[in-house]
């Protein structure tokens, strides 16, 4: 329960107009900042909601493939510029980002990820590592203004934000790689 | 019993298949080098186009097939101590063959002629020698082979975790570290997997980059990169993936000779270390290949230098000289097998010695353009790993046949050794005469060491024609024969 009323806490948080604003002034903020903590709040109080409809989950998402393809698609959607200019600019653009990241990403990425395999997760793992990697190329090297809202020098500091995310997942991957997990097994 | 038998003809059969494809395509890069040095010589006639395009083959080829034989080799030996994942391994001989159609078509049909370093941004900029689709067939050939084999070390890397709990184990940290007992170390086989796995898993993920970026150059040249972090990034793909064939091929040594001699090949405290230096080294040494790049930091470039002394030689030493003690008084006989991988620990040695010289900055400025480097490679390659390549063929051959040696294995054995040596020493003394490499027209000066090189890669040709000879022997000699759930005394 306390995990529920932090998600929907956070969530109204991210709603409040001066936070919502703020955040979609600066590139980096909009896309990893707001994004994610839109993702997390819906993750948050996701538990309820799958315990409560846990039926459901079941029968449509039985091996969390179908969630976390769902996850993939609309995460991958977030992160064309486009995407973010549309949200500025579009309202029923920004009501899909408010009400798809916590209820169609958040939840079935709680309910999808402990579901999945070990073969699953590295997949998934390793699908963003270079999805990433991509985004901090494009969003570093791209010499033209590709946002509507947000300046040139902008862009730069999200690209190296995705490349500091990927540099993280690389040391996450070398530290695993590293570490004894002979007692995990069974 | 019998499941025993089948398990262990399914996994041969798979290693065959890895044998076969790469022995096929050396033999028949090895025709491109001949022609090429026969062009260089002024004895053929071969247009500059036709020239690039047979150096891009060759090179590509030859490595390619190298790595597929000795990634066979590897997993022969290494299924034996954890669980390998044979439909990946099948999925890599798939990818590898489509890429490969994939980069002759782009290459023969296409014109493709950028060398195997499709350096950024000559893939896309031509002038007009080659086009689009050319440049598209070969980048992405070469990148779905690079995914086979990344899923292949993937799962190699998975099979190590599962069985000994991490890499670190895998290399043997805790017995480094004075946690485990030398006795409890693990098998050399398992260390040089690891090794290969962690560089290699590397060096495909850089090259996967970069190769991305050059598909994306090549299809909208208005995104473009820093040439210099490309050059960077092919150099760490392309050292340390063919650096790494030796390093998977020398399983065989450890596994052959310990199997011919009847003596264990202990992975012991300073093996290990010496290997734990050659996987850090060989991921950083890279750099030595652009010491001519004055805009490289110095730093990377003094590293290059240094580390590449550090780099081979503990492994090399620590190798050669347990191949000489554990022979040593042992009574071992001697066959095709066994011969051809003792004889790689002197190609192996005596290839590694102009790789350091050039490895040296002062004396890199003035050499790493000539064909003093194909000298060092071509030694160190067919004389060292491809040389061990061999030797598990006919390891295999024996093992699991009741075919002989013959003859004229041996006269191959004594035409390979002296043609590789020609090959090289012709590269070598070239490179002395500061005869420029990878250009298609020599000065007249140029043209006698090419010759004499042309006609001792006939001889090698001929020579490794009779070991694939051997081979086929084996593979129409093998379903016939009874397999026995043991293998086979062979000392």
């Amino acid at each position: 329960m306390k995990q529920t009323i932090s998600g929907v806490v956070l969530f109204c948080i991210l709603l409040i107009p001066p936070v919502r604003t703020y955040m979609e002034s600066i590139m980096i903020l909009h896309m990893l900042v707001q994004l994610p903590l839109l993702i997390l709040a819906g993750w948050l109080a996701g538990k309820v909601v799958i315990q409560k409809f846990s039926r459901f989950f079941a029968k449509y998402n039985e091996n969390g493939v179908p969630g976390i393809t769902l996850v993939i698609i609309i995460t991958m959607y977030w992160m064309l510029p486009r995407a973010m200019d549309e949200a500025l600019t579009f309202y029923h653009v920004e009501l899909f980002k408010f009400l798809g990241l916590p209820f169609l990403v958040g939840i079935p990425l709680r309910d999808s990820w402990h579901k999945l395999k070990a073969v699953g997760k590295s997949f998934v793992y390793l699908n963003y590592l270079p999805m990433f990697g991509l985004m901090a190329w494009l969003y570093i090297d791209t010499p033209i203004q590709i946002c509507n809202n947000y300046l040139e020098v902008q862009q730069k500091v999200l690209g190296w934000g995705f490349l500091i995310i990927t540099a993280f997942m690389v040391l996450y991957i070398i530290q695993f790689v590293f570490t004894d997990h002979s007692e995990q097994e069974s | 019993m019998s499941a025993v038998i089948s398990e262990k003809k399914s996994r041969n059969n798979l290693v065959v298949s890895y044998l076969t494809v790469g022995g096929i395509i050396i033999l028949a890069m090895m025709v491109f080098g001949v022609l090429m040095l026969l062009a260089q010589g002024g004895s053929l006639n071969l247009s500059p186009a036709a020239f690039y395009q047979f150096l891009t083959i060759h090179g590509t080829g030859m490595v390619g097939a190298a790595a597929l034989a000795a990634a066979g080799v590897m997993w022969y030996f290494l299924s034996k101590y954890v669980e390998l994942s044979k439909k990946i391994a099948q999925v890599n001989l798939a990818l590898f063959l489509i890429g490969v159609v994939m980069v002759i078509i782009g290459v023969f049909s296409f014109e493709y002629a950028s060398a195997w370093t499709f350096l950024y941004p000559l893939p896309a900029i031509s002038a007009n020698a080659w086009g689009v689709t050319g440049a598209l067939l070969y980048l992405f050939g070469m990148l779905i082979l690079g995914i086979g084999f990344l899923l292949f070390y993937l799962d190699t890397g998975r099979a190590i975790i599962k069985k000994y709990g991490s890499l670190a184990k895998g290399l043997g940290w805790d017995v480094i570290s004075g946690k485990k007992a030398e006795k409890d170390a693990p098998s050399s086989t398992i260390v040089a997997s690891t090794m290969v796995t962690i560089v290699n898993i590397t060096a495909l993920t850089a090259g996967a980059i970069v190769l991305i970026m050059n598909i994306i150059n090549v299809i909208n040249p208005a995104f473009t990169f820093d040439p210099l972090l490309a050059k960077n990034l092919t150099f760490a793909f392309g050292h340390i993936f063919a650096n790494s064939i030796i390093y998977m091929a020398v399983i065989a040594v450890y596994e052959i000779l310990s199997k011919y001699t009847n003596r264990p090949w202990k992975a012991n405290k300073p093996f290990l270390i010496a290997w734990t230096m050659s996987t850090a080294f060989t991921l950083v040494i890279y750099t030595h290949h652009m010491l001519m790049d004055s805009v490289m930091p110095k730093w990377m470039l003094i590293m290059g230098q240094v580390l590449s002394y550090a780099n081979g030689l503990p492994v090399l030493v620590i190798t050669a000289y347990g191949a000489l003690m554990i022979v040593y008084k042992s009574g071992i006989k001697w066959d095709m097998g066994s011969g051809l991988i003792f004889l790689s620990m002197f190609g192996w040695v005596v290839g590694v010695v102009p790789a350091i010289v050039d490895a040296t900055i002062v004396v890199n400025h003035v050499m790493h353009n000539t064909k003093w480097v194909p000298g060092h490679f071509h030694m160190y390659m067919a004389l060292g790993a491809c040389a061990m390549i061999f030797g598990f063929m006919y390891y295999l051959a024996k093992e699991d046949s009741n075919v002989e040696e013959q003859i004229f294995d041996k006269i191959a054995f004594l035409g390979y050794t002296l043609g590789i040596l020609g090959l090289s020493g012709s590269f070598l003394v070239s490179g002395a005469l500061s005869t420029p490499r990878r250009w298609a027209t020599h000065f007249p000066e140029w043209m006698a060491p090419a010759n004499f090189g042309a006609a001792a890669g006939v001889l090698t040709a001929l020579s490794l024609t009779m070991f694939v000879v051997h081979f086929i022997r084996y593979l129409s000699n093998r379903n016939k024969v009874e397999m026995s759930p043991e293998s086979k005394k062979l000392a």
